[in-house]
Order: structure tokens, then sequence, then C-alpha cells
């Protein structure tokens, strides 16, 4: 029996492919291999501790103090927490404010006098009976009362800032690249901005924008237009007179120059050109 | 002496150049106000007080001087007491006030009424100066107050840009208001609409002759669109050219000697220049594509017209004398009605995009295109004012045609032609 056993394992292993007895106890040897890793790793590894699960109801939570923690409450710390104070406040009070009742009473009887003194304390009497909601309800007022007391705070500060800007407009400026003098005013650009704004001409006053006239002006130390020459003129009688009219109109710049000071002013339209 | 004399300029010029040197130096390249202030009084009576007629002087000198976005009008809530003085010479104008108002041009006028006439005294005030810049006396019936308040803003406008406003300038167009597209004649800002034909039919393409108070048009009337020509105050009317087919799109020559006009007596719309009398000068193309639309340049040696030659149809120019012709748009599937400028600068055409006709304008040598109008509506058949200053076009927009006004720039749109009809294919007359 044995003999056609080894015989038919023989002719199995004949059918088989070479090497395949290898390859099995290779599969076999990872497959082991892979659960024991997998075991080992947890067994190594520290043990994880679940998470905390809070539960927060988020509609119904009672807050004291709503505005806590937010920004705007930041500055005024000391008053949430006096309003925070009240609350044991007020209810400890119904304990002692009931005790005049009583004396009221009691006291009503013999002399009849102090009755109105009692009547007067009544008044604090409905506080023990503020509700939550009354509660809430004031410190929402309050909280109100103190954000318009910061919105008038910051307008306040805006417009101390506008007045402060407006103060600067107002003044002579400097100019931008910091080459005016000491005290931030520069000259030629005061007077360039003077004339500019003298200057008015119209797009529809003309179709040729490649117009160009110099004028020599001659300030006083005062700021008074001593003499105007045109240099050259544009040939153009609607552009030369609008800058007759802007000079005419610069006689006095309204500041004063360091010294007798002539400008070389070149009028063109260079900016309008690519109207 | 002559060395002499040299040295000496020589000296002064260096003494000049010295002196100029030590300047410092500014430049301004932009006004500080693109606007210039005007006040605008109220003409006062120099006799018996007749407020309807101060009020029509008003009211369009008003709207002409709002039109030419020249100015921007003092308020005259703000005027001070020189305003109720008549003040006809600058002795007797209170400069100071206006210049304290801000003003830097004043107008002052007065009107009587002497014999059945009109008499207006009208002047404009330079108030930096101190001078006066122009000052005219008119003289009319009291129902042409209006004609006269134009004139004066034409001349306004010529003391101080060096050219005359269209102001009192016509602008004829179509219109159906009949039941039938006739031809109308309308002042420049819509008032005073006549009508010109009965043809009872359809008229259309009307162009004011330059020299005379004529206009060409193309009339259905005999059934076939034949090129008339109209005197408008006589009213009489000739049929100019009734060749086979299209005579459409006649365009009167700078100098009036000639019209260009579109013909297809050959089965194909080609370009031709007609005599006054209505024959043939010239053919100016000749290509199987479709060319309409001629319009002049101011110089008279070239056309642009409308071609489809390439496709779609794009604004062509050809040149009058060697009949050579370059293409001027590239853009856009549809390019139609070319109109030149008088002074030559740009050419206006009407372009649709999205199935939308807008207006642009473009330089004649290709460059420099804009587009002058949005929104919703065809905008079409542009033409330009005598001082191309302006343009006026037809605007199809709520289911009604109208003609509309806006400067060159494209900005001041606004309707000139009163409702109840459609109205199009306007154009603007020379100086009348």
């Amino acid at each position: 029996m044995k003999v056609p056993e080894k015989h038919s394992w023989r002719r199995l292993q004949a059918r088989l492919e070479p090497g395949f007895k290898r390859m099995l106890l290779l599969s076999v040897a990872i497959h082991l291999l892979l659960p024991a890793l997998y075991a080992g790793l947890h067994y190594f590894s520290p043990p994880r501790q679940k998470p905390p699960v809070y539960r927060v109801n988020l509609v119904n939570k009672p807050v004291k103090n709503p505005q806590a923690g937010r920004p705007e409450a930041g500055p005024e710390k000391k008053k949430t927490v006096e309003k925070a104070k009240p609350k044991p406040v007020v209810k400890p009070k119904p304990a002692p404010k009931p005790k005049p009742k009583p004396d009221v009473k009691k006291v009503v009887k013999p002399a009849p006098k102090p009755e109105p003194k009692p009547v007067a304390k009544p008044k604090p009497a409905p506080e023990p009976t503020i509700s939550n909601a009354a509660e809430q309800s004031l410190q929402q007022k309050l909280e109100t009362l103190r954000r318009e007391q910061e919105r008038d705070d910051r307008l306040a500060a805006l417009r101390e800032n506008l007045a402060r800007e407006r103060e600067k407009i107002d003044a002579p400026v400097g100019e931008v690249t910091g080459k005016g003098d000491q005290a931030g005013v520069d000259e030629a650009n005061y007077v360039k901005a003077f004339i500019t704004e003298q200057w008015r001409y119209s797009p529809y006053l003309g179709n040729n924008w490649n117009l160009e006239a110099q004028w020599l002006l001659t300030y006083s130390a005062e700021g008074t237009l001593l003499t105007y020459k045109a240099i050259s003129s544009s040939g153009n009688k609607a552009f030369d007179d609008s800058l007759l009219r802007a000079i005419l109109k610069s006689k006095e710049l309204g500041q004063k120059l360091e010294k007798r000071t002539e400008f070389e002013v070149t009028f063109n339209l260079r900016d309008m050109q690519n109207r | 002496m002559n060395i002499g004399r040299n040295l000496l300029l020589l000296a002064l010029a260096l003494l000049c150049s010295v002196a100029s040197a030590g300047a410092v130096k500014i430049e301004i390249s932009a006004p500080g106000e693109q606007e210039i202030p005007l006040a605008l009084t109220a003409f006062l009576p120099m006799g018996p007080d007749r407020p309807e007629i101060a009020a029509e002087l008003n009211a369009v000198l008003r709207a002409d001087l709002d039109l030419s976005g020249l100015f921007s009008l003092v308020d005259r809530a703000a005027f001070l007491s020189d305003a109720d003085k008549l003040g006809l010479n600058s002795a007797q104008v209170d400069f100071a006030q206006w210049k304290l108002l801000g003003a830097e041009a004043v107008i002052k006028g007065g009107y009587r009424i002497e014999g059945g006439q009109l008499i207006v005294e009208a002047r404009l005030f330079d108030v930096i100066s101190r001078r006066m810049l122009t000052g005219r006396r008119y003289i009319g019936k009291p129902e042409e107050a209006r004609r006269i308040a134009h004139t004066f803003a034409d001349q306004v406008m010529l003391s101080m840009t060096g050219s005359k406003g269209p102001f009192s300038s016509r602008i004829a167009y179509v219109s159906n208001r009949t039941g039938k597209k006739e031809l109308y004649l309308m002042e420049a800002d819509g008032h005073a609409p006549i009508r010109l034909t009965s043809h009872r039919g359809i008229v259309l393409n009307p162009d004011f002759s330059p020299v005379g108070k004529e206009l060409i048009f193309t009339s259905y009337q005999q059934g076939n669109p034949d090129l008339y020509r109209k005197e408008i105050y006589t009213g009489r009317e000739a049929r100019l050219s009734h060749r086979q087919g299209l005579n459409i799109g006649g365009r009167y020559s700078p100098d009036g000697r000639e019209i260009a006009v579109t013909l297809s007596r050959d089965k194909n719309s080609e370009l031709y220049l007609l005599g006054t009398d209505g024959t043939i000068h010239k053919r100016l193309t000749d290509h199987w594509g479709i060319d309409v639309d001629p319009s002049w340049s101011p110089a008279g040696d070239n056309i642009a017209f409308v071609s489809d030659r390439r496709g779609n149809p794009h604004v062509y120019i050809v040149d009058v004398d060697s009949l050579e012709v370059r293409r001027l748009t590239f853009d856009g599937k549809y390019n139609a009605t070319p109109a030149w400028s008088p002074d030559g600068e740009r050419i206006a055409f009407a372009r649709m995009e999205n199935g939308v006709f807008d207006i642009h304008t473009i330089r004649p040598d290709g460059t420099d295109e804009r587009r002058l109008t949005f929104g919703p509506g065809n905008k079409e058949h542009p033409r330009w004012s005598p001082d191309s200053r302006f343009l006026v076009y037809s605007l199809d927009r709520a289911g009604e045609k109208a003609i509309y006004l806006m400067r060159a720039d494209g900005t001041g749109q606004r309707r000139i032609s009163a409702p109840g009809g459609d109205d199009s294919h306007p154009a603007w007359s020379g100086y009348w």
C-alpha cells in the first residue's frame, strides 16, 4: 500500500512545477508572519486613551455674561465683575428684606407714624422677584449702553484723526519723496499746486493735446505776483487765454516765500492726452 | 555799427537767459479743473417786461451751454446783487462779486420790444481779466427768441474756443409719425420739427448740401429707390438720379459740386460720382462685393464706404483720384454707415456686436478706435455736427426709434426728437 502512495506522491511531484515545494513553504511562512507582526505591534504600542466627549447644549445653556471673553468686553472687566456680583447679592436680598415687612406689621399697631418709611421701602421689594429673563434683559441693556459708549469713543477718535488730517491737508506739504525742507514745505511744489488749482481748461476747447506754453512768474517774499511774462505761447488762443486766467488768479499765493523767487512754469496737457 | 548792435543784442539775450536760468522750473501737465465756471444771469427787460421771452432766452442758452460740456454753470441761488443789474459793458459789471462766486465767465443780457421787433443785447465777460469777450445785439421777431439764443450760444463757443458752435444749425431725419416714412427738419436741440416731404412711401438717407439750404435723399415715391433733391425754403423738388436699381446713400462732396452715391444699374451695388445734374462723372468702385454708404473726407480726396468684398461688411476708404481702396476696420462682423468728421480727425460708424449696433469712431489711418455708446438698443446712422464736436444718431430702444445727440467722446447723450413715431437716418446741416 505504501509503495503506491510514494509512487503517487512522486507522480504528483513530477506533475507540479519545479520549486513548487519551496514556494509553498515560503507562502505559508509569510502568512504566519503577518498576523504575528500585527499582534506584536499591538502588544508593544502604548494603550490609546479615548478622547473625552463633551455634550454641550448650545440652545438652552444659561449665559450669565454673554459678552465674557469677547474683545468688546476686554477693557471693561471691572464692570463685568461688578455685574457678576449682583447675582449672588440679589438672591440673599430677599432674606433681609422680608424682615422689614413683619416689622412693619408689628410697628404699625403701636406707632402709626413710622408707616411712611416702610411704605417707601417696599420699592426694593420687587427686586427679589427679578427673574433670570429680566436680569438678562438688564444686562443686555447695559451691554448696548456700553457698546454705544465704545462707538462714541471710536467716533470721537476718528473725528480727532480727521481734524488732524485736515490740518495736514490745509498746510503746505513737502514732497512725497521727502525732499521738502525742514518745515515740510517745498516752495516749488506749493506754487505748482496753487497754480494748477487755478487753471481751468476744458477738453472740449479743442482737439489738440500737444499744446505747451512757458511763463516766467516773479513772486515777492510775501507771495505776491510781481511780474508775469510769456516766454513762449502755444499758438492756441483758448489754451493761452486759460493760462493767463490761471496766472491772474494766482496773484496772491496765500503763503510767504523764503525770498523773492522767479518760477519758470511750463504748461501742457500731457496728462490729458489719453482721454 | 552792425557789430556793436549784434554784440548788444547778444549781451541782452545772455542777460535774459541768465535771468531765466536762475528761475525755479515747474511743469504743470494738466489743469486743476476741466470745466469753466460760468454764471448765466437772467436776461433783464430794457423796456416793458416780457418774462416769457427772458425765460426762453435763458432756457435755450442754458441747454446749449450745458451740451457743450465746456462749462459748469454757477448756481443761481448764489448770485449776488450784480446779477440784477443790466451791465452791458465791463465798467458796469462788479467782477469782484463774480470772482467771489468762483465764476470765470459771466453772461449778461437784456431785451426790449421796439416796433414789434425783439431786440436782444447779450454779453460774455471774462471775470478774471475783467473784459468783454463778446457782445452782440440781435434783432428779430419776438417768436425768434430761441433762434437768437442759439446764435448767441454759437458766438460764446466761438469766443471761448475759436470755432463757432453748431446750435443754430438744423438736423434732417426720417420719421414715420404720419404712418409713412417722410423727411423732417428740426433745430439742433430737437425743437420745431417740420415735415418736408409728403411722398407717402419710404424716404431714406438725407444729406445737406454744404453750399445751399437744400437736401438730397432717396425716395420710393415712384416705386424705385431714386435720388431726389429738395430746396428747403422754396420746397422745390427734383429727381436727380432714377437709374434702374438702387440710387441710394447720396452724399455731397465738401465743395458741393459732386455727389457720391450707390447705384446698382449693373446689378451690383457700386459707388459712383454724380454731378449735381445727376450725370455720372466717375465710377469709384468695381468689385463683385456690395459697396454702399459713401462719406467724403473734408478735403474731398477720399471716400469712406462699406463693402463686403472680404466677407463681412467693413469700412474701406477709396482714393477718389487713384481709386485705390484700403481697408479701415477689421473688428466686428458688421460695420456700417461711416461718417467722416468735418475736421477730418475721425470717422464714426456703427458696428454690430452681440446683435446690437453701437457707435464707434476711428482715425482715418485705422488707429485709436473707440466705442462711444453702450447699453441696449441699436445705435445707428451717426453723423457729425459741423464743428465736429457732437454726433447725432438714431437709437432703437423700448420699441421706438428716436434721434439722440452726444458729444464726440460719447458723453452727454440725450434724446432730442419728440416721442410719437420712429425717427431715424439723421443728417446734420452745415452752419445755418
